[in-house]
């Protein structure tokens, strides 16, 4: 059984499928779909593209409700239940946030208590009104953004759609975020390593995984440094200010979605995620603010 | 009485479940073959067959239509 | 690994997402429709006898119409020609050149946890019509490994013998089903279906001379089916028992085994066996004609409601072609022998029966 590799762009990263089959032409014609399908859900849900569902959604705040369908109800419906299981922590409006946090700004400027305060009043979750067919955001200014589902999402849909096309063994990774299909060819696990959020290039842990998803949030993604602390772009939705307990937290599930999910909310529960990751029953491993490994798997 | 006795078995059959696979374990009984009469037109004519030739008939589903065979 | 109830609603609500799962369309609308063409060529032979032969096309198509409504059908056309076997000549056999033509619909809305399907069928052929409906409803369980089946159908049958015996008779049967379908493992699924049968009208079969059956027909049937996947090997065992008793008094045991490989390429290798036996009816009376015979008592001829075993041997070979498509040929070969009935004596004088038939499929999944 050959291995066949297939790299993509998507969502503003770089992707890669490993599959494996007895006739390549199944592996190939698996991609092929699997890759459509990412395509399908960036120009879906995207906030970059105008007439995305998003970007339609947004571009209404403050005035009409904009119908969606099933897939977009059932994302919003997952996103309520990360913001119930966070304590309201892991927030889809919050991404208004980062108009005032520029990573890219050199020098790096942390923003003003009155900026903060003017973009924490545009988040709120909790009020926005929406049913299975339709959704408005009250206050124009107002944006929803799928970027902490969408990619995890996308994982998991590539995974079922290479199971549909009889595929047993093949890895996905979506730009770090990574769900088996099935074990290598030989039929040991992928060997999966977790990045150190200090050394580039190195690996800080690594897991064994034959079936499921394991997913990663650090603060090494999008930040910078001032004065000794580091400043990322996980943001606490009340305060607007980013998260400090954890470097950066990995967690494996079943389902690449709930994997990123868990270690998304963990890292913005802060001191009370790892609570949080051991209710929820999952392997976890995080790196800690000293560089230090919790968790059961550590 | 026989009937009564294969009813009971057939609860206790369907109660006896010895460990239900998780959503996410259901990749194997997707698969056609480990499907009830994923190929029903298969199902189908094969059963009319045997009903034309045997004394038999039924038992693996209802409303498949009747012929003038036995 | 051990999951917790606060565990549950995450990955419920994520499973609740389109298409992170594979699923086995049978709980849910299928996303797929599914388009097939059969054609089957049938042969039977019996020592001395005449040859049957019946060649057949068909086809069936499934079509999702949106999240919960699917619809199904298919037609069949028999050309039947040849006689019926008779294992005794009274009066010349009437001899068979016909055809037959059958369809059925049947619709199917999924409510979530519930399902249920209505449909409709018809058979036709020169001396017979078959109508009927049909209501089924499916109860699956939280976890989707358990699915109840309850089902009803109605049939009316018209029979209208070329030979002008008993012109425009008919009868009226309903069909009731009760099963349980219980996934055990990721690797073992069984299936448990009890169906009762009860008809009234006319049963006799108006060719064979002084055939005179009982104007009613109960029938008893439990079938029990079971899948179990070897991972190791990639393939499917496949067994199944039905038991039927019927008030004719024919009892049945039907046993089915096969096994379907996998093999690279797409090619997936089924053997199957099945072993039949059944007890003669009890108005059943061996050839030749028997004495004593009373005008009006039941009584028949027929070799298909004696006492005798059968078994079947046939093999299917089938492959993924393409895209979604799927070509599978198929070759079995009966036999019919009353030294075969293991659960009794079988009847005497009866000759062996033998069949073929081969078929071959095309199917696309769109």
């Amino acid at each position: 059984m050959r291995l066949f590799r297939q790299t993509f762009r998507a969502m503003a990263g770089e992707h890669e499928l490993q599959l494996a089959h007895h006739d390549i032409a199944v592996a190939r014609r698996a991609a092929a779909a699997a890759i459509a399908d990412v395509k399908r859900i960036e120009a879906k849900y995207s906030r970059y593209l105008a007439d995305s569902v998003t970007s339609r959604i947004n571009a209404a705040a403050g005035r009409d409700a904009v119908a969606i369908d099933t897939e977009t109800a059932a994302l919003l419906r997952y996103a309520e239940q990360c913001f119930a299981l966070s304590e309201g922590l892991f927030d889809i409006t919050s991404g208004v946030l980062r108009r005032v946090w520029d990573f890219k700004a050199d020098p790096p400027r942390l923003p003003t208590a009155s900026e903060l305060a003017s973009v924490v009043q545009l988040v709120g979750w909790s009020r926005v009104e929406w049913a299975d067919n339709a959704i408005r955001l009250p206050q124009a200014g107002m944006e929803i953004d799928f970027g902490g589902i969408g990619k995890e999402y996308a994982a998991d849909r590539v995974a079922t759609v290479c199971l549909e096309h009889g595929l047993r063994h093949g890895l996905v990774n979506l730009s770090g975020d990574v769900r088996a299909i099935g074990p290598q060819p030989d039929g040991s696990p992928w060997r999966v390593g977790i990045r150190h959020p200090r050394a580039q290039g190195a690996a800080i842990a690594g897991f064994d995984l034959a079936a499921g998803a394991l997913a990663t949030s650090g603060d090494y993604e999008r930040y910078f440094d001032v004065a000794g602390t580091r400043y990322c772009h996980i943001l606490n939705p009340a305060t607007g200010m980013p998260v400090a307990h954890w470097q950066s937290v990995s967690v494996v599930s079943p389902l690449c979605v709930v994997a990123g999910s868990c270690a998304t909310i963990a890292m913005l529960l802060e001191d009370k995620g790892a609570a949080f990751l051991d209710a929820q029953g999952v392997q976890w491993l995080g790196v800690a603010a000293d560089g230090s490994l919790a968790g059961p798997a550590a | 009485m026989r009937v009564v006795a294969i009813a009971v078995f057939t609860c206790v059959l369907a109660s006896c479940a010895i460990e239900p696979p998780k959503p996410w374990e259901k990749g194997n009984l997707a698969k056609p073959e480990m499907q009830f009469d994923y190929d029903r037109l298969d199902t189908k004519t094969q059963q009319h067959i045997y009903t034309s030739k045997e004394g038999a008939t039924g038992g693996y589903g209802v409303g498949g239509g009747g012929c003038g065979c036995n | 690994m051990a999951v917790t109830e606060r565990n549950l609603q995450l990955l419920a609500a994520a499973l609740a997402l389109p298409g992170v799962m594979p699923s086995a369309h049978a709980q849910s609308a299928p996303d797929k429709g599914i388009f097939e063409l059969q054609y089957l060529s049938y042969r039977d032979w019996q020592p001395g006898r005449n040859r049957m032969s019946v060649d057949a096309p068909a086809c069936y198509a499934l079509i999702p119409l949106s999240d919960t409504w699917v619809v199904e059908g298919g037609m069949v056309y028999d050309a039947m020609s040849g006689a019926s076997p008779l294992y005794f000549n009274v009066l010349s056999g009437a001899s068979i050149g016909d055809y037959r033509t059958a369809g059925d619909l049947k619709v199917t809305k999924y409510m979530g946890d519930w399902a249920y399907s209505v449909g409709g069928f018809v058979s036709s052929e020169q001396d017979f019509l078959s109508r009927g409906g049909s209501l089924n409803l499916q109860f699956f369980s939280d976890d989707r490994n358990r699915t109840w089946l309850v089902g009803v159908a109605g049939t009316n049958d018209r029979i209208n013998a070329t030979n002008g015996v008993a012109p425009n008779s008919e009868r009226n049967s309903w069909e009731f089903v009760v099963g349980v379908t219980q996934a055990l493992t990721p690797n073992d699924i069984v299936q448990s279906n009890l169906t009762f049968y009860s008809g009234h009208g006319y049963y006799s079969d108006p060719y064979k001379p002084l055939d005179t059956r009982p104007s009613t027909r109960d029938t008893y049937a439990w079938l029990t089916r079971y899948n179990h996947y070897f991972v190791d090997a990639d393939a499917t065992l496949k067994i199944g028992y039905r038991l039927l008793f019927d008030s004719f008094g024919d009892t049945s045991n039907t046993f089915e085994a096969s096994w379907a490989q996998a093999l690279p390429w797409g090619f997936v290798v089924t053997p199957a066996l099945r072993f039949y036996t059944q007890t003669s009816a009890d108005f059943y009376m061996n050839p030749p004609f028997p004495s004593g015979f009373v005008e009006g008592q039941n009584y028949s001829a027929d070799t298909r409601l004696a006492s005798f075993g059968a078994i079947t041997a046939g093999a299917m070979v089938s492959k993924t072609v393409w895209d979604g498509w799927n070509v599978s040929l198929r070759a079995d070969y009966y036999r019919q022998d009353p030294d075969w009935q293991v659960f009794g004596s079988g009847s005497p004088g009866i000759q062996t029966f033998s069949a073929r038939w081969f078929q071959v499929n095309l199917s696309k999944n769109f």
